[in-house]
């Protein structure tokens, strides 16, 4: 019988596993049962017997290595870490699990790319541990894990607000009725059996609720419960006087591990090649129609999101980090712009003249505007830009489609490039790639650039929310 | 009838003769302090804001004195609502402007009966989703002055965040095609949204029903040709008895993909999604002059028998003389 906390390790039975270890003063021995259920493990595959975790931290790291090297490395074999997905493992693995926690809360804190990685591992671990379970075990272990999962039989839909808020599930993807979501066979059949006709109500049970919309739900309110307690660790760090230094190199050799196939493949690419894009001077001929629409000047509703919520971060990060989804490494203005050149000669120009086209010209009636393009620049709420001010508030990555579509639908009129991406950043990097490729083919050398950057868009390939107000009107 | 503006005399006519603090509805006045309230007083938009009234009396008096062209108040409760700060929660807000809906099918230049009707219609619709299947119930109707206000106050969803709030919006417009394809021990099957008649595919279901009644040969859908739309509105008498399968049949399997796909995201603007994701959003104030339109804004008891023209016109309009 699988534990349930080989796939929630924050389950009563995790948290039994580590109180039994105790303290710290364990962590880093070895632990030869461990090597051995590795090296025993008939799918195994070892080429060198370094690869072969000795201890809890070599267990943590290469959780990561694995999830970072099936995502980006073209030559990814999966039997190197066949372990993980050995019930055998359990106990070490928890373990494993609750250190990666509380390094990265503690390091690099909530809004890391530390923290994404690890959650995303964590989901997909756990759908890599249920295929490889019988199907009647698996079914069993998701109804278990469900059930403590959801406090209640009948959960309202507001319950998953936190995933509802990350994206993590789509509320069109679950089954409603008077608010509570519905899992169970019984009681999907009693609420809808009688509206459906010409169709075996069990059948479209299974089809429409069966294992799948269980083990998704189930993933997913998981990988929310990481990301939980990774905050709740960065909470207590902040008040605690010293972190154990055990959990500081961990982090320091998680940040190794993630940050090799940055350089080697670029993370977040899903391909071969990569590495930074080059950074240089716009060009309009790449910009996505939406951007094309603002610089002509809005003439309706919406000038303020338009210039400060969808202009100023999509007209920084083009100029000056175009590969932001692509690394998935936050950034300040300033690491790109040291002395603010490229900001104050280039990029506020251009929103301003944006600004200006608007009828009426944004700044003529709305002058405090230029502090908010400021703020959503990451300088504060000051009239000017300093460096001294700089992170206080947020530098806004790009507003992606979907935002768009919803705060600024006028805008919005897509062309066939629109269709396959996310973010009008994606466009614009896309176009530039198709625009230099067309020069190299057009020049005489003709040769290849393998680093511009047409990266897909990453998970991440989402802009952030207005916190801002609008004026009322219907 | 003619919706003209009201010139500043019909103004405080109404707010000294007809308008009364009573009218004001329950759930704003006991909530009064906690409210930020904005005014328009030349009718160039809400520039007078972070208003805040004490006491109902205080209200009563700055509306008889100054009669506003426009009245407003914050759907969000704050601690500190002269700055609008220490955000305590809003009200989820949905915002159907009948000049704004999408298939509209009188083609009039402000608003008639005829899309106010379309308006209301919508809003039933929302209405119904809104209880039905998301469970909620605490849900007021305004008459806005030119569409209609549905205003959620269920302490479920007052303190969700726009993300939620967004989603929530898509799936009670049906912005999104449900998927078709779904799979069960290892067989994929294909279900048509129209074949699952509850939940999201029935919300979706209705709102596509509700669009291709409403088609007309001169608009225009996303990625829809002409001839589809043509194609749709000869065929589309079936779905008056829900015979979906053989309107989709008779479109063909891809072109219906392609018009359903259209629906989807001509839905999103069925209502003004800003105004639903904007957490600070001051909104017009039930009982107040809608002064571009000299229409009342009501709050509205029963949205079935309730009439525009009949409920929310003031006594100054039977007035005039032209």
């Amino acid at each position: 019988m699988v534990s349930i906390s080989f796939l929630n390790p924050l389950s009563p039975e995790g948290k039994d596993i580590v109180r039994e270890l105790g303290s710290f003063e364990a962590i880093s021995q070895d632990i030869p049962e461990l090597r051995n259920i590795v090296t025993h493990n008939p799918s195994q595959e070892i080429v060198d017997d370094d690869e072969i975790p000795s201890n809890y931290l070599e267990l943590a790291l290469k959780r990561m290595e694995w999830y970072i090297k099936k995502k980006n490395d073209r030559n990814f074999n999966a039997r190197r870490y066949s372990f993980l997905a050995d019930p055998a493992i359990t106990k070490y693995d928890v373990i494993s699990f609750y250190l990666l926690c509380q390094a990265i809360g503690v390091k690099f804190g909530p809004n890391s790319r530390e923290n994404r990685v690890m959650v995303e591992a964590q989901g997909d671990l756990v759908q890599e541990r249920l295929s490889k379970l019988h199907v009647d075990e698996a079914r069993m272990m998701v109804e278990q894990s469900l059930q403590l999962l959801l406090a209640d039989d009948r959960v309202h839909w507001t319950f998953f607000e936190e995933l509802l808020s990350s994206r993590k599930i789509q509320l069109t993807d679950l089954i409603l009725d008077q608010g509570e979501l519905i899992l169970d066979q019984e009681d999907f059949i009693q609420r809808f059996g009688p509206k459906i006709q010409h169709r075996n109500p069990l059948s479209m049970y299974q089809l429409l609720i069966g294992d799948e919309l269980k083990e998704v739900i189930m993933v997913k309110l998981i990988m929310q419960a990481t990301e939980d307690y990774i905050k709740q660790v960065n909470e207590k760090a902040r008040i605690m006087v010293e972190p154990n230094p055990i959990l500081l190199e961990l982090a320091d050799q998680l940040a190794e591990v993630l940050s090799e196939p940055m350089q080697r493949y670029g993370y977040g690419s899903n391909r071969g090649g990569g590495g930074p894009m080059k950074i240089g001077p716009l060009n309009p001929l790449a910009f996505p129609p939406c951007v094309k629409t603002a610089m002509e000047g809005i003439k309706s509703g919406g000038r303020n999101d338009a210039i400060v919520l969808f202009m100023t971060p999509f007209i920084s990060y083009a100029r000056l980090y175009p590969d932001v989804f692509r690394m998935n490494v936050t950034k300040r203005v300033s690491d790109q712009d040291p002395n603010l050149e490229i900001v104050e000669n280039e990029i506020l120009p251009l929103i301003y003249e944006a600004a200006e086209n608007c009828q009426p010209p944004l700044f003529d009636d709305q002058p405090q505007e230029k502090v908010n393009i400021n703020a959503k620049l990451g300088f504060g709420m000051h009239p000017s830009l300093k460096l001294e001010h700089e992170g206080e508030t947020t530098w806004y990555t790009p507003m992606s489609c979907e935002k768009i579509k919803l705060h600024l639908p006028h805008l919005c009129k897509p062309d066939d490039v629109c269709k396959k991406i996310g973010n009008p950043l994606s466009y614009y990097n896309r176009m530039m790639w198709v625009l230099e490729h067309q020069e190299n083919e057009n020049s005489d050398d003709g040769e290849e650039d393998s680093n511009s950057g047409m990266g897909a868009d990453s998970l991440s390939d989402v802009g952030m929310d207005s916190g801002d107000e609008n004026l009322g009107e219907e | 009838m003619d919706l003209k503006p009201a010139n500043p005399n019909e103004r405080r006519q109404y707010y000294r003769e007809e308008w009364s603090v009573k009218d004001v509805p329950d759930f704003i006045r006991k909530s009064l302090i906690q409210r930020e309230f904005g005014f328009d007083h030349m009718g160039r938009g809400p520039n007078d804001r972070y208003r805040v009234f004490q006491n109902i009396e205080y209200l009563r008096k700055f509306m008889r004195y100054r009669a506003p062209f426009a009245a407003y108040s914050s759907v969000a409760f704050y601690h500190k609502p002269r700055r609008r700060d220490g955000w305590i929660k809003a009200e989820l807000v949905f915002d159907v402007d009948a000049k704004d809906i999408p298939l509209r099918s009188c083609g009039c230049a402000n608003v008639c009966e005829i899309c106010l009707g379309q308006a209301k219609e919508i809003v039933q619709g929302l209405v119904d989703t809104l209880s039905g299947d998301l469970g909620l119930s605490d849900i007021h109707i305004v008459y806005s002055g030119r569409g209609y206000h549905i205003r959620v106050q269920d302490d479920l969803v007052t303190r969700t965040d726009s993300d939620v709030r967004s989603q929530v919006l898509k799936y009670i417009v049906g912005s999104e095609v449900p998927r078709s394809e779904y799979s069960h021990d290892g067989m994929k099957y294909n279900l048509e949204h129209f074949t699952i008649p509850f939940a999201y595919p029935k919300v979706f279901t209705d709102r596509v029903k509700q669009a291709i009644l409403s088609l007309d040969p001169s608009m225009e859908l996303d990625g829809v040709n002409m001839k589809l739309i043509k194609d749709a509105i000869k065929h589309r008498r079936l779905l008056e008895n829900d015979q979906w399968g053989i309107f989709r049949k008779n479109i063909g399997p891809q072109r219906y993909a392609k018009l359903v796909k259209g629906i989807a995201s001509l839905n999103l603007t069925l209502v003004d999604a800003k105004v639903s994701i904007d957490l600070k959003r001051i909104l017009r104030l039930p009982s107040s002059l809608h002064s571009g339109v000299s229409m009342k804004c009501t709050l509205i008891k029963n949205l079935e028998s309730f009439d525009p023209f009949e409920d929310a016109v003031p006594n100054f309009v039977f007035e005039r003389k032209d």
